[in-house]
């Protein structure tokens, strides 16, 4: 066994609690606009860019002295002729040329634009038209497992305790524009009330494939819709299996509660100003049990143990742990996680 | 890595986990003195450092011989290493599905992620969308060579697009095959020049049965010290240092790799094919329901669909977590439906004769007992047969297939090859076997005596053998059956393992029942025969 000395943490996994400079992605597709530049720096709730929500292939003609120049994915306004009104000619994306030439193009356009305003604060790092704009947050970011929605923007709320969770009948519209921390697990039904509520975003430590799926269904039928829809997303921390939010990430959801926050979806990150804010402190031996039988337990690494035998006569390296409130018991390696 | 060093230090880096190894100079040969493995979080100088303080607990004058006595001794090793990373992704583009299908296999078979695009019946607009994926690094556009009747009409719009996709993404590879890649021609000419991405011209896939265009793909991933390029490599050394034939599958968290050797004669290098398919990773993305019939289908634990579609989530999240007990178990049958979908992804490979050595390679298999995997690797590696099994356990193969001097290669792994692998067994798979109560007898003759058995169709007999032992198997069949050649009497030689001798009288390819419950119980009478102290 190896005792407390120097360094033997090192090979317990780990992540980082928080980081900065997180990239998030918005993607475009043809025909979508950005209303950025790279470089541009913006802040939470500029536009960001416009969605087409019609979307369709015209074809236009190009004078010869665009058409030398002219590119996919370059903007462009077609002339107006005749007595038609400027208010009906709508302008588009070029998409590719008709075969035999370049002086007729094949333009993405549509009537009806939503705008997508920013989410999050950041400098455009890259605006590719038709793919994705690329942004780099500002402030700190704390990384979760996988996300779903859209990402959105809203104050950070507590609405259960980190092993609770959360009934439909339990969200009312004093939650709206809101960001909701609700402990361990939601259903579908809830998330969809929450969405009609106005909440802007749900936080929650593990969700069900099965609630994944029939949200996303209900993401989908919402999207179909004519009106546009405020964003919201869902950030799910740990997995999909039942546990509780790990304490360290409590503490500090407790010291955002009522500061503005934004839940990416792309990477899953919750994105917040940390710049007067001060990080609760993680002991360096604290883990917590990521997955296994014991998923969500917590407690100090009291020493790297070697190979042992576990379940089903499976040989891994292990740890000896002293769990909160438990005895001391010896885990797999690979089922702990600290943060750093 | 310099010469003559009295050890080294080799590094696996894949994308879910890393594995450390210690190599040492003991006697004038390279010895394994211990190896280990942790998620990708850990830096693999903490698993070192604990590898070398394991030595120095061990054997004190060794580690000091080594220049392993301090702590300062593993900063200064040498060391060899490779990483593997996510495929990289490709949209292959063809005007109809019959051009398509065969880039697409050629780019699969070459280590991309691959996205098809079918201008034939598609919108324009959807396939400008599915082009400009931010995410796609390269496009493989190809026609017939001349291009067919069915695709001539849509070759302007063809060109166009990827013209197009070239001018929105300047940096994205182009690579124009068959009818397309005319050098100087229309369709070329339809790309700029002067933009930072590279435009190639490459053969059809029709030709050599896809190799040519299959080796332009693979060498256009890109990476240095690439993991399954090292693989591939170290496979080939293997197999000119054993003299046998080698079959190595690996199955990643990212990716899947097959790589058949098969060793030269003296004085000749042995000839390597191999294939990565991110389809036949662990859980694939875009994991869908195929996928998850894949893993039930192999399951021998009473768990819902959507219990294990949660479970299997929760691997996908923490690849190297909850890998004992039932995980263990859900762990294995996912990489039986990994292998099977490397081996469909991978038909050409089995033009040759069946391997002699079959390994078992990657982060994926390594928390299974060894008898475990050799019933696994029997149950989906279904080719008429005798073979060794092993698993390349330190997972020390594709490092070592990193060193450059192919002299300095052999050296090591003709010093490593009783540790590279560890022995599972051997396994005799007769396929051709009729009906009946019994279709032959089987003696084994081995250092501890003689074992005489029926040859029972649709069984699975077990003969003790361990590592190390050999043993003359001689099989008596009342008609005949291909092992191999097509005979009634053979006589062949099995090495000892883990899982010791596995006569397999199973199906070729295997049958299993459709209801789900039967098909477990089956299941489960296999596994417990070799997977003990399940119920611990």
């Amino acid at each position: 066994m190896t005792g407390p000395a120097a360094g033997w943490l090192a090979v317990v996994p780990s992540r980082p609690f928080v980081e900065h400079g997180l990239e998030t992605r918005f993607p475009l597709a043809p025909g979508d606009r950005s209303l950025v530049d790279a470089g541009a720096n913006v802040a939470a709730g500029d536009p960001l860019l416009e969605r087409l929500r019609d979307r369709r292939v015209d074809e236009t003609g190009l004078p010869p002295d665009a058409a030398t120049s002219a590119r996919a994915g370059q903007r462009w306004t077609p002339e107006t002729r005749g007595r038609r009104r400027p208010e009906h000619v709508v302008e588009g994306e070029l998409l590719a040329p008709v075969s035999g030439g370049r002086d007729r193009w094949r333009m993405v356009t549509g009537e009806h634009r939503d705008r997508l305003l920013a989410p999050v604060p950041g400098d455009v790092v890259d605006v590719r038209p038709g793919a994705e704009i690329r942004l780099r947050t500002a402030g700190a970011s704390l990384t979760g497992s996988f996300a779903a929605g859209s990402s959105a923007r809203g104050r950070l709320e507590l609405a259960t305790d980190p092993f609770g969770e959360l009934r439909a009948g339990g969200i009312d519209v004093g939650r709206s524009g809101s960001i909701l921390v609700v402990g361990s697990r939601i259903d579908a039904e809830a998330l969809t009330r929450a969405r009609a509520m106005g909440v802007r975003g749900i936080v929650v430590a593990s969700l069900p494939g099965k609630e994944l799926r029939d949200f996303q269904a209900s993401e989908r039928r919402q999207r179909a819709a004519l009106h546009p829809t405020p964003p919201f997303g869902v950030l799910v921390l740990e997995g999909a299996t039942r546990r509780r939010i790990p304490s360290p990430v409590m503490a500090l959801f407790e010291a955002l509660t009522g500061r503005e926050v934004s839940l990416l979806v792309d990477p899953p990150a919750l994105v917040f100003d940390d710049a007067d804010l001060e990080l609760p402190p993680v002991a360096a031996d604290w883990v917590h049990v990521r997955s296994g039988p014991s998923a969500g337990a917590e407690g100090r690494v009291v020493a790297v143990t070697g190979l042992r035998r576990f379940a089903a006569n499976v040989m891994l390296e292990a740890a000896r742990v002293a769990i909160d409130g438990e005895g001391v018991v010896d885990l797999p390696l690979g089922d702990l996680e600290r943060f750093v | 890595m310099s010469s003559e060093p009295r050890a080294f230090a080799a590094v696996d880096r894949g994308t879910a986990t890393v594995a450390a190894s210690l190599i040492g100079r003991v006697a004038g040969h390279w010895r394994l003195l211990g190896a280990t493995a942790a998620p990708i979080s850990v830096d693999p100088d903490a698993l070192l450092e604990r590898l070398r303080g394991r030595l120095v607990e061990a054997d004190p004058p060794l580690a000091k011989q080594l220049g392993l006595a301090d702590p300062e001794g593993v900063a200064d090793l040498p060391r060899v290493g490779c990483e593997t990373t996510a495929p990289p992704e490709i949209a292959v583009v063809g005007a109809t599905a019959r051009v398509a299908a065969p880039l697409a296999e050629a780019a699969t078979g070459a280590g991309w992620r691959v996205h098809r695009v079918v201008l034939d019946g598609a919108s324009i607009l959807s396939s400008a969308a599915a082009l400009a994926n931010p995410r796609v690094s390269a496009i493989l556009a190809g026609a017939g060579d001349p291009p067919g009747a069915d695709e001539r009409p849509l070759l302007a719009d063809l060109t166009a697009l990827v013209g197009a996709t070239t001018e929105r993404r300047p940096d994205v590879v182009a690579v124009l095959s068959g009818g397309l890649a005319d050098p100087g021609g229309r369709y070329e000419a339809a790309i700029a020049s002067d933009r930072p991405g590279a435009t190639l011209l490459a053969p059809s896939p029709t030709v050599g049965g896809g190799g040519p265009l299959r080796e332009l793909l693979d060498s256009l991933r890109g990476g240095e010290a690439d993991g399954r390029r090292g693989l591939a490599v170290a496979t080939g050394t293997l197999a000119g240092v054993l003299g046998r034939r080698v079959e190595v599958v690996e199955v990643g968290q990212a990716a899947g790799v097959r790589v058949v050797a098969t060793p030269g004669g003296p004085g000749r290098d042995a000839t390597v094919a191999s294939a990565v398919v991110a389809e036949a990773a662990l859980l694939p993305r875009g994991f869908g329901e195929p996928h998850l019939d894949s893993v039930v289908g192999w399951l021998t634990i009473p768990l819902d669909r959507l219990r294990v579609r949660d479970r299997l989530r929760e691997l996908a999240v923490s690849p190297w977590g909850d890998a004992a007990g039932e995980g263990a178990l859900l762990r294995l049958a996912a990489v039986r439906g990994a292998v099977r979908r490397l081996l469909e992804a991978t038909p050409w490979m089995d033009a040759g004769p069946a391997p002699d050595v079959l390994v078992a390679a990657g982060g994926a298999w390594s928390v299974a007992p060894g008898p475990a995997i050799a019933l696994a690797l029997a149950d989906v590696v279904r080719r008429p047969g005798v073979r060794a099994l092993g698993l390349d356990h330190a997972r020390l193969l594709a490092p070592l297939g990193t060193i450059e001097d192919p002299d300095e290669r052999r050296r090591v792994i003709t010093d490593l090859r009783d540790e590279l692998l560890v022995p599972l067994g051997t396994v005799v798979m007769p396929a051709g076997l009729r009906g009946g109560r019994s279709v032959g007898r089987i003696e084994v003759r081995g250092a501890a005596g003689s074992t005489e058995l029926d040859l029972v169709p649709g069984g699975l007999e077990l003969v003790d053998l361990p590592p190390g032992e050999r043993a003359v198997v001689e099989l008596r069949f009342r008609d005949p059956v291909t092992l191999g050649p097509k005979a009634r009497h053979f006589a062949v030689e099995a090495t000892g393992g883990l899982g010791g001798l596995l006569v397999d009288l199973r199906d070729v390819p295997l049958r299993l029942p459709e209801r789900l419950e039967r098909r477990r119980d089956l299941l489960t009478a296999w596994q417990a025969a070799l997977w003990s102290g399940l119920d611990r």
